[in-house]
């Protein structure tokens, strides 16, 4: 779909398709008052990978990506897109050419959803029905209500806006995408959920994207690479989240990312990525006699019931099964759920957070359907971080 | 008291349903006339001097505070002594009555057209420049649509308010609805002066609701 | 300009601006305190509002000239003939404004005050008109300046300030005292305007340098 159009694409609009890495040659930005917000930049953001900028408040991280649509203009030093001098272009050319989404939406609200993403395509002067069939194609890519395109931006919720604001940045299909804080104005439950399918999207779009943020959770979770900056507008390490969690460059890297820098990066590994342990299993209708056996013989202090589906239905522990009546089938006894579910697409965090809640030793793993897989323990996840 | 008052209301129903009245250049629709005339002259030329400012200060954000400062104290401009002043110095005639109403009307206007510029969203007005739109463009594509609320609202305050002071063309001579409270309050005619006061009145609130009507019209839907 | 006639005519001038100062500001003082209580009430009562509004504005579109003229029978060719008529042009404007201050301090500025046990006058008074005072004082500004240009039109009725001087300047078809009156009645509002600026500047030190 994407293909298409570029095929399809104005020569305005292809010009930086070739090559959209982004390359800082020494720049500095220095305002007025003498305040030095970016110094001596020299950075390299790779084409179609999502590149995110974070750093304390006043570290020139903003004034960083505001620089390479030229909201702001640099005081020194060479901002190459491809190999175009950023300065030698156009800035509205180039501003058409760089999608823009910014914290508030910042939609017109005098616009109706569906004028809102058709904003740039117009400026580009693009045939009334090719800019329709983009705009519905848009409205579905970011998972919109198709009803919304007629409503106005005071009409949706913030994080429906959010999503506008990506459809109007994305809406001539630009190769570069600017973002400022997107999902920094929303609530963190609708964050977590943007924020994953974003994920989802740029699998599928694979464009050159720069984010600022100050959260650094959303830094390592978004990033495929990282630059983290330190007051001054000074670059303290660019690197990939798992390259900056075990070889953090300086103290103040290791500070930013914080103490619990071992737990983050259970949070870059998912559970598929480790062998699980078969476990304890025992289906819902074998009876007590035979249950205790199996877990005299493998010495263990309880087992996962799973119904016909291998569904586990719940954690029979030594205790109970010690008391109970030889011939009675387990599922009559009282069997402890859990609380979480841990699917194999989770994250080693999820994983360890789900355990310390889990009513026996070890947590059951599902896979997408939510058959039984296997089980994971403690041991298993703090050699995974030796 | 009471006596007063109902001979007065007599007095002015006698006036309205006089035919005579009602004909010829001394009529009641004659002087209407002039003083819509004179209304729409001075509304338009205000606004014509007005807009361009206040919208250019709004939009380039420079300035502005000395401007709605003068424009403020442009409110204290005595109509009164401006179309004597100027009748002085241009003789008989439209003009002194054009000048004090354009005088009048040029305040408001600048006032609520760059506070009206000066209150377009920031983010919204930094969205349009992001998006590549050229300076023209994020004039009449953004800020003049989301400001003309209230724009509108300053040109309905000075139509009003040029409405009510448009009688005082009659002072220097001229015609308009003023000649019925001039000539009145010459020969003590009170029924006389109310016929004026209830028929200026009655144009003002016309003119506001044209104007509130106007103004649902043209603001954009997504603003309401 | 004849500078002469100014000379020898130095007592009806300050005579005329005196009258002039003395009709603005009465007329606002009497204006704030009818619209005052009025404002409270809309506050309160938020249905009050529309009405009090409409009825004010349609005070508001009555010519000056009329509302003096028609007011003479009652109150004759005295002061109190424009003193009505001006006042009642300060209620709309002061009105407004004052219900829009209290309206824009914060719910949680109000629930705050609430919390920590104001009793309601108490918030009135030292919570929320302090917080409302820039834009009462905004209402203020506009009433007093209006209010200094439209004094003159009172003359035609036997009153108006340095409205007296146009009608001299009328009669004798003679542009001095017209030049004067103008430009005095401008210095007067620039004046007035900027000692209310001073006044807010002083009543709201949290506010300097912020803006």
């Amino acid at each position: 779909m994407t293909n298409d159009h570029r095929q399809r694409a104005s020569a305005e609009d292809r010009d930086t398709h070739d090559s959209s890495a982004i390359v800082f040659e020494g720049v500095t930005k220095r305002y007025g008052d003498g305040t030095v917000a970016v110094d001596k930049l020299d950075l390299t953001l790779p084409a179609g990978e999502l590149t995110v900028l974070v750093g304390p408040s006043g570290c020139g991280k903003t004034t960083t990506l505001r620089m390479i649509n030229r909201l702001e203009t640099l005081s020194e030093g060479q901002l190459l897109i491809g190999d175009r001098d950023v300065m030698s272009v156009d800035a509205t050319r180039l501003r058409r050419q760089i999608g823009y989404v910014m914290q508030h939406s910042g939609l017109f609200p005098h616009k109706t959803i569906a004028d809102n993403i058709a904003v740039v395509p117009r400026l580009l002067g693009w045939g009334k029905k090719r800019i329709r069939e983009r705009v519905a194609e848009l409205v579905e890519l970011v998972g919109l209500d198709e009803a919304l395109a007629e409503r106005y931006p005071h009409q949706l919720s913030g994080g429906q806006q959010q999503r506008v604001g990506l459809a109007r940045a994305l809406a001539a299909d630009p190769p570069i995408l600017l973002m400022d804080e997107p999902f920094a104005a929303v609530d963190p439950i609708v964050r977590t959920h943007l924020q994953e399918e974003f994920l989802s999207l740029q699998r599928r779009v694979q464009k050159t994207i720069v984010m600022v943020t100050h959260d650094i959770d959303e830094a390592m979770k978004l990033g495929d690479r990282v630059a983290i900056f330190a007051q001054g507008g000074r670059l303290a390490q660019f690197d990939t989240p798992a390259q900056l969690l075990s070889a953090p460059a300086s103290d103040f890297v290791v500070d930013f990312i914080g103490a619990d820098r071992e737990l983050r990066r259970l949070a870059l590994e998912r559970l598929d990525s480790l062998e699980l342990d078969a476990g304890l299993t025992a289906p819902r209708d074998e009876i007590v006699a035979r249950a205790r056996s199996y877990l005299q013989q493998a010495g263990s202090g309880g087992i996962v019931v799973l119904d016909e589906q291998r569904a586990p239905l719940g954690w029979l522990d030594w205790d109970t099964l010690k008391q109970a009546d030889d011939r009675a089938r387990i599922d009559s006894l009282s069997l402890k759920p859990w609380r979480h579910r841990l699917y194999l697409h989770d994250n080693l965090r999820s994983a360890l957070n789900a355990l310390i809640s889990s009513p026996g030793e070890v947590m059951p793993v599902l896979n997408a359907q939510g058959r039984y897989m296997g089980v994971i323990d403690q041991l298993q996840l703090t050699r995974r971080l030796s | 008291m009471n006596n007063d008052v109902m001979s007065l209301l007599a007095g002015v129903i006698d006036f309205f349903s006089q035919p005579m009245n009602w004909q010829g250049p001394g009529s009641i629709l004659a002087h209407i006339t002039e003083h819509i005339t004179y209304v729409v002259i001075a509304t338009l030329i205000g606004a014509a001097i007005a807009l361009p400012v206040g919208i250019g200060l709004g939009h380039s954000g420079r300035g502005g505070l000395l401007a709605i400062n003068i424009s403020n104290i442009g409110r204290a401009i005595p109509s009164f002594g401006v179309i004597i002043l100027v009748f002085l110095l241009a003789g008989f005639g439209v003009m002194p009555v054009i000048v004090a109403l354009v005088a009048l009307a040029i305040p408001p206007m600048v006032t609520n057209s760059f506070v009206g510029m000066r209150e377009v969203d920031p983010a919204v007005r930094q969205a349009a420049v992001a998006l590549g739109m050229t300076g023209w463009q994020r004039l009449w594509q953004v800020e003049l649509p989301i400001a003309m609320p209230l724009i509108m609202a300053g040109v309905r305050t000075s139509a009003v308010q040029v409405m009510s002071t448009a009688t005082l063309a009659a002072y220097v001579g001229l015609g308009g609805l003023g000649r019925y409270l001039i000539d009145g309050l010459a020969v003590r005619d009170l029924a006389q002066v109310l016929v004026g006061a209830i028929l200026v009145a009655v144009l003002a609130m016309a003119t506001e609701l044209l104007f509130a009507g106007l103004q649902k019209l043209i603001t954009a839907k997504g603003l309401q | 300009m004849n500078w002469g006639w100014v000379a020898s005519n130095t007592h009806q001038i300050t005579a005329a601006l005196l009258q002039h100062v003395q009709l603005v500001g009465l007329a606002l003082l009497f204006g704030f305190l009818i619209a005052f209580p009025l404002a409270l009430l809309a506050v309160r009562w938020p249905r009050l509002y529309g009405p009090s509004l409409a009825v004010t504005g349609v005070m508001f579109t009555i010519p000056s000239l009329a509302l003096f003229i028609l007011l003479m029978p009652f109150t004759g060719l005295s002061m109190a003939t424009s003193l009505i008529g001006l006042t009642i042009y300060t209620l709309l404007i002061l009105f407004r404004n004052i219900v829009q201050g209290l309206r824009g301090v914060s719910p949680s500025v109000r629930e705050a005050a609430r919390a920590l046990g104001y009793t309601p006058a108490r918030r009135l008074f030292t919570v929320e008109l302090p917080i409302a005072l820039p834009v009462i004082v905004a209402g203020i500004r506009i009433a007093a300046v209006t209010i200094i240009g439209m004094v003159t039109v009172t003359a035609l009725i036997g009153q108006g300030g340095l409205g007296q001087l146009f009608i001299t300047g009328f009669t004798l078809s003679f542009a001095t005292p017209l030049v004067i009156g103008f430009v005095l009645s401008v210095m007067l509002a620039v004046a007035v305007d900027l000692a209310l600026v001073g006044i807010q500047y002083w009543l709201t030190p949290w506010q300097r340098g912020v803006r």
